[in-house]
């Protein structure tokens, strides 16, 4: 089960003195199965220091992966790839229809890899190298 | 033709739903066939696809250069089978058409949703529909262009039929997006010169949440001038403008769609209700036949069928008096604004979808007109003071003294408003009793009339506040057979009046039950006293049996049943 992200870079705000620094925000989680849960995600948010566990923001960039790293142990899953909106947006401007809106999520992107779920190779994972 | 007897095939894309007919998706010559496929009875919906009749930048075709854009010869063929049709024109980016329905020419800037992401929907052949910017300067003109050009052709060839102006949204954040809403870089534009020629001094903006208002009210006009534009064009042709939830077709379902799971009927459902009870008016276009399977055709075509459409756009206005014909039941009206916040932090709603689940509905406006009024007349009315005006506070009082009863949260009611209502008691002489339970309470009543006003304020977040309106509740005494369910199985009312053959009821009242998950449900029905089981309706893949409670039903994965009950009184 392979998991994509989507995410927003909000820039950082400052008004009438009160300062926001920027943050990656999640926008969408998925699998094939379908979309992660909000609590689920806020659960796992939890796991990431400073991060915005209700608004699921994060710091930083490093940040989020580290947030999507910890979804896939936790989901079994051994990748789960990172894709900016405006990434995803070029994607879109070059898809026609499901074919090519699903190739957006091989194409763009940054692939992170489970490690943990690649060493758990088991019996016949340990032949087959 | 019914759902239930749906015979289409796969690939018949003019009819999506709702009675609409897709005309530029089939050639000119097959027209004929597939406007027979539709009952006798139904009225026509034909969405017009703007930009396909645009030739060039500049010149509109209505057939003369190509025939599958030849609307005369559709009229004349719809006119000649006697079917009565209605055009329907987008005031919003459309999903359903390619490029949101703008025209190539006019079609430069994509929209950017409240996410960042394009607004994007995946139509019922899963091609990719691309939502244009209506903040484009040239989308507008190229609109009021093609207005004009409609306007004339429709009076040049005499076609009588009726158009409605249609805005299009999506599901966002259990709440709705308008597919107008953009944050692209041709909206930040068009923003600015909104502020320059609205503020040539500058205007300040605080805050985020500022600046939003501002762009809402800016949005706002930029859809008035879409709806002024079409109402001066289309003069008498113009039947006013629907509202309208596309089903599937947010960027969010865009990619829920593509997975292999799909959107499930579960959450179709979940949409479908909330739709209901919002009492607005949906689009089931976008769907693929694979997805509109199992309940989903069942369902809209009971509840969102012929009778609906012609009641919602005009066609039939239902009298107050029941008739033989099943129309829906509930047994409150919440008259809210867009945003029923303050019904949820006092109580009310989370009490109502424990104990009152889709027997509720809520209202934007009030429609006070004489069939709506009688029609309405058992349903308890809901008003918040904060969402009242002069207008709405005077006629709740009317619906008072028409013998209704009345719940009004005072919570923001201007003092103004307070003061008039004290007015309102004295001048009526109104004996007021006052109750002190978790917060104040008056009651007056007025012949049938009940009126309740109570601080909600207090109650807003108060651990106990389901006391409060289950004592509200038992005092209001509102008959209803109770049903029992888990959350994922959907039940919807509907009432009729008794016929010859019925025994000595007063209504007779139907629960349409679905189970729309893959498993196994089972539902118990309380009739409690006042109400008789007569009998059951088109059960699919369900059982019912009576008990000494009232009837327990089972489900299988994806089965309904319909139950009908005679509602008497004791002796």
């Amino acid at each position: 089960m392979s998991l994509s992200l989507i995410y927003h870079f909000q820039s950082s705000q400052n008004q009438d003195g009160d300062f926001k620094p920027s943050r990656y925000k999640v926008v969408y989680f998925f699998s094939e199965q379908g979309f992660l849960e909000d609590s689920f995600m806020r659960e796992m948010s939890k796991t990431i220091p400073d991060a915005d566990h209700f608004g699921l923001t994060f710091l930083s960039l490093d940040d989020l992966k580290g947030f999507a790293l910890r979804v896939a142990q936790e989901l079994n899953s051994p990748e789960v790839r990172l894709i900016s909106v405006q990434d995803y947006n070029i994607g879109l401007d070059g898809a026609r229809d499901l074919a090519s809106l699903k190739n957006v999520f091989s194409q763009f992107g940054d692939l992170v890899m489970n490690e943990n779920n690649s060493r758990k190779k088991g019996f016949f994972g340990k032949l087959f190298t | 033709m019914s759902y239930l007897n749906d015979s289409r095939s796969e690939s018949d894309l003019t009819r999506p739903g709702e009675q609409w007919f897709f005309y530029w998706k089939t050639s000119a010559a097959l027209w004929e066939s597939r406007i027979l496929e539709f009952a006798q009875s139904e009225i026509i919906f034909i969405p017009i696809y703007w930009g396909f009749h645009a030739e060039n930048a500049t010149t509109w075709d209505f057939g003369d250069l190509l025939a599958e854009r030849d609307l005369v010869r559709l009229s004349k063929l719809l006119t000649q089978h006697g079917r009565k049709f209605s055009w329907i024109l987008p005031l919003t980016p459309a999903p359903f058409f390619p490029n949101g329905g703008v025209p190539i020419s006019s079609a430069r800037t994509l929209s950017i949703s409240p996410e960042g992401s394009h607004v994007v929907a995946l139509d019922q052949e899963s091609k990719l529909n691309k939502m244009y910017s209506y903040f484009e300067p040239k989308v507008f003109s190229s609109f009021v262009q093609f207005l004009n050009s409609l306007g004339q052709f429709l009076t040049a060839h005499h076609i009588k039929a009726p158009c409605w102006g249609l805005k299009f949204y999506y599901r966002h954040e259990n709440d709705r997006c308008s597919y107008l809403y953009d944050r692209s870089l041709a909206f930040e534009q068009g923003f600015s010169r909104y502020l320059k020629s609205n503020f040539p001094q500058g205007v300040e903006l605080g805050s985020a949440a500022e600046e939003e208002k501002f762009k809402s009210n800016f949005l706002s006009e930029v859809q008035d001038l879409f709806r002024t534009a079409a109402e001066s064009s289309l003069g008498s042709f113009w039947s006013g403008v629907q509202e309208v939830l596309v089903l599937g077709g947010s960027p969010k379902e865009t990619l829920e769609r593509g997975l292999t799971e799909g959107k499930t009927q579960f959450h179709y459902f979940q949409d479908l209700f909330d739709v209901y009870i919002k009492s607005q008016w949906l689009s089931s276009s976008l769907l693929t036949p694979l997805e509109k399977n199992q309940l989903l055709p069942k369902f809209l075509t009971e509840h969102f069928g012929n009778a609906e459409i012609e009641e919602r756009y005009h066609y039939q206005i239902n009298s107050g008096d029941l008739n033989q014909d099943m129309r829906p039941y509930s047994l409150i009206d919440i008259v809210t604004d867009e945003n029923c916040q303050h019904f949820q932090t006092n109580g009310l709603l989370p009490f109502l979808n424990q104990h009152y689940r889709w027997l509720y509905h809520m209202h934007p406006s009030l429609n006070f007109t004489t069939e709506w009024i009688e029609g309405h007349q058992h349903q308890v009315k809901f008003f918040h003071g904060s969402s009242m005006d002069r207008t709405r506070f005077g006629q709740m009082l009317k619906l008072f003294m028409m013998g209704q009863q009345i719940v009004l949260d005072k919570t923001g009611l201007h003092p103004d408003l307070e003061k008039r209502l004290q007015i309102f008691y004295l001048e009526n002489n109104l004996k007021i009793q006052s109750v002190n339970f978790l917060t104040s309470i008056t009651l007056c009543t007025l012949g049938e009339g009940r009126f309740f006003a109570f601080e909600g304020k207090r109650l807003d977040d108060h651990g106990e506040r389901a006391k409060f309106w289950e004592n509200l509740f038992v005092y209001l005494n509102l008959t209803q057979p109770e049903v029992v369910a888990d959350n994922d199985v959907f039940s919807l009312w509907r009432i009729r009046a008794t016929s010859a053959s019925d025994l000595n009821y007063i209504d007779v009242r139907r629960v349409n039950v679905y189970n729309p998950t893959s498993y196994k449900k089972r539902v118990l029905i309380h009739t409690k006293k006042h109400f008789a089981f007569m009998k059951m309706i088109d059960p699919q893949r369900a059982e019912a049996r009576t008990t000494s409670q009232g009837v327990e039903i089972e489900l299988l994965p994806f089965g309904k049943i319909a139950l009908d009950f005679g509602h008497y009184e004791e002796a």
